[in-house]
């Protein structure tokens, strides 16, 4: 029991020295489109972030992509790929590699000007790529 | 340290609670399928608490291992009245149970324009309390492992104490235990309770470290491999299922030829061990073979009085 107390208090303890303060920060949103590259299971990615108060395109920003697969957490990481930015104003392209067809997590991290992460859910497929939405089948039961 | 490395090592990290959380029930003998439910428990417990109530992040965590530990001990009382293969279904039945209710379960509130919250099947996003704070992935990291590195030190504590050799007890023989006047029913809901708080640690970090979580998330597939993680990894010291974890998430996701075949060379991995190593890589002979190595090594140093130069 002791250890079990000892335990709890020094976890307490770390994450006490954690920060505490917010700061008032910009949200993104993000719109992505994919497409098959033309190789098996790579996709070119176009994405546009804009802030997610005023609708403003986010420009500027230094963006790095990677991908997750929600029903395998932590399991499939793929890589990060750093997007490059496009002429128009807050679009910027990435080519994702992935290790199946499937729903993935996407996630999308800004840093610069604003530092955020917004995640799409998308469905890879062979031949297309959907957002993945809610639906009667999936919830199933 | 390169982004994806922070985040393969940080994944080896939360995952290795839950794996830890399925370990201390294999060390009172019993096998559960579950423990994903106390993993998701505290992803959206901590999630709610930081994202929608402006908690502090440690007091997130701890609500979080506070409801896995409730809800545990709640399935604890009565479904440890039941052995082997039953209770194995029953924590499954249960870990099915909370993911549907959490594909069911909508929860949100207005924030700056936007609704945050649990929304069912769509999951919980915006669980933004890294990116609010500017903690950065390899501090997080950091704290992942801090929090590990007490988890760890306690199971080590833990294994050397009277509690420690109870749970082993009542793991190789219940009825000799209770025969010697131990509570086996407590101590197993005891057991519980902690494997569900850690199982809920790992869950809320995991939730701050992705920014969502979704029901789908806490399927099966994550109850089985925290229980593979044992059986991979050893059964001899809780160092076994954190090998387990190094192995699946570390060497075979890192490993760029495995990608695509990994849960296949996985699922071999665990069905060789079982028939090579039925108690894991890290088994108690070795762990007793390896401590005993060290205390010869000890004891031959003090007779002969010749230290290291």
């Amino acid at each position: 029991m002791r250890t079990i107390v000892c335990t709890l208090v020094a976890i307490a303890a770390l994450l006490a020295g954690y920060p505490q303060a917010a700061h008032g920060q910009v949200r993104a949103k993000a719109a992505v489109t994919c497409v098959s590259a033309g190789q098996v299971l790579e996709y070119d990615c176009t994405i546009k972030l804009a802030n997610a108060r005023s609708g403003e395109p986010l420009s500027g920003l230094t963006v790095s992509v990677g991908a997750d697969m929600p029903s395998m957490p932590g399991m499939h990481n793929v890589r990060r790929v750093k997007a490059t930015e496009q002429a128009e104003k807050g679009a910027y392209h990435v080519r994702l590699e992935l290790e199946m067809h499937g729903d993935w997590a996407v996630h999308i991290d800004l840093r610069g000007a604003v530092r955020d992460r917004v995640v799409a859910m998308l469905r890879f497929e062979e031949a297309e790529v959907t957002d993945v939405k809610p639906s009667p089948s999936r919830r199933g039961h | 340290m390169d982004d994806y490395l922070v985040s393969v090592v940080s994944n080896i990290g939360i995952i290795s609670f839950v794996a830890l959380s399925a370990y201390l029930l294999l060390l009172t003998g019993e096998i559960s399928f579950g423990q994903q439910a106390f993993f998701a428990i505290g992803a959206y417990a901590a999630g709610i608490a930081t994202a929608m109530w402006g908690w502090p992040l440690p007091l997130a965590i701890a609500w979080g291992a506070a409801a896995g530990a409730a809800c545990a001990v709640t399935l604890g009382i009565p479904t440890l009245r039941l052995r082997g293969l039953q209770f194995a279904i029953a924590t499954l039945a249960f870990a099915e149970m909370v993911r549907i209710l959490f594909e069911l379960w909508r929860y949100q509130i207005d924030i700056d324009g936007e609704p945050v919250g649990p929304n069912g099947t769509d999951g919980f996003r915006n669980i933004r309390y890294v990116f609010d704070h500017n903690i950065e992935a390899f501090d997080f990291m950091m704290l992942i492992y801090a929090v590990l590195a007490v988890t760890l030190g306690s199971f080590m504590l833990l294994e050397r104490s009277r509690l420690g050799v109870i749970f082993r007890m009542i793991g190789e023989d219940a009825t000799l235990a209770s025969l010697q006047g131990i509570a086996v029913a407590r101590y197993k809901v005891f057991a519980a309770g902690i494997a569900g708080a850690l199982a809920a640690v790992g869950g809320g970090l995991y939730a701050h470290l992705t920014t969502y979580v979704e029901p789908r998330t806490f399927d099966v597939m994550l109850g089985v491999h925290s229980l593979a993680y044992g059986l991979i990894g050893g059964l001899g010291t809780a160092l076994g299922p954190l090998l387990g974890v190094v192995i699946d998430v570390g060497l075979l996701e890192s490993v760029r030829l495995f990608a695509g075949y990994r849960m296949i060379i996985f699922g071999g991995l665990v069905a060789l061990l079982l028939i090579v190593r039925p108690r894991g890589l890290l088994d108690e002979r070795l762990v007793h073979g390896i401590g005993r190595l060290f205390r010869n090594a000890k004891s031959g140093t003090t007779r002969t009085g010749r230290g290291p130069p």
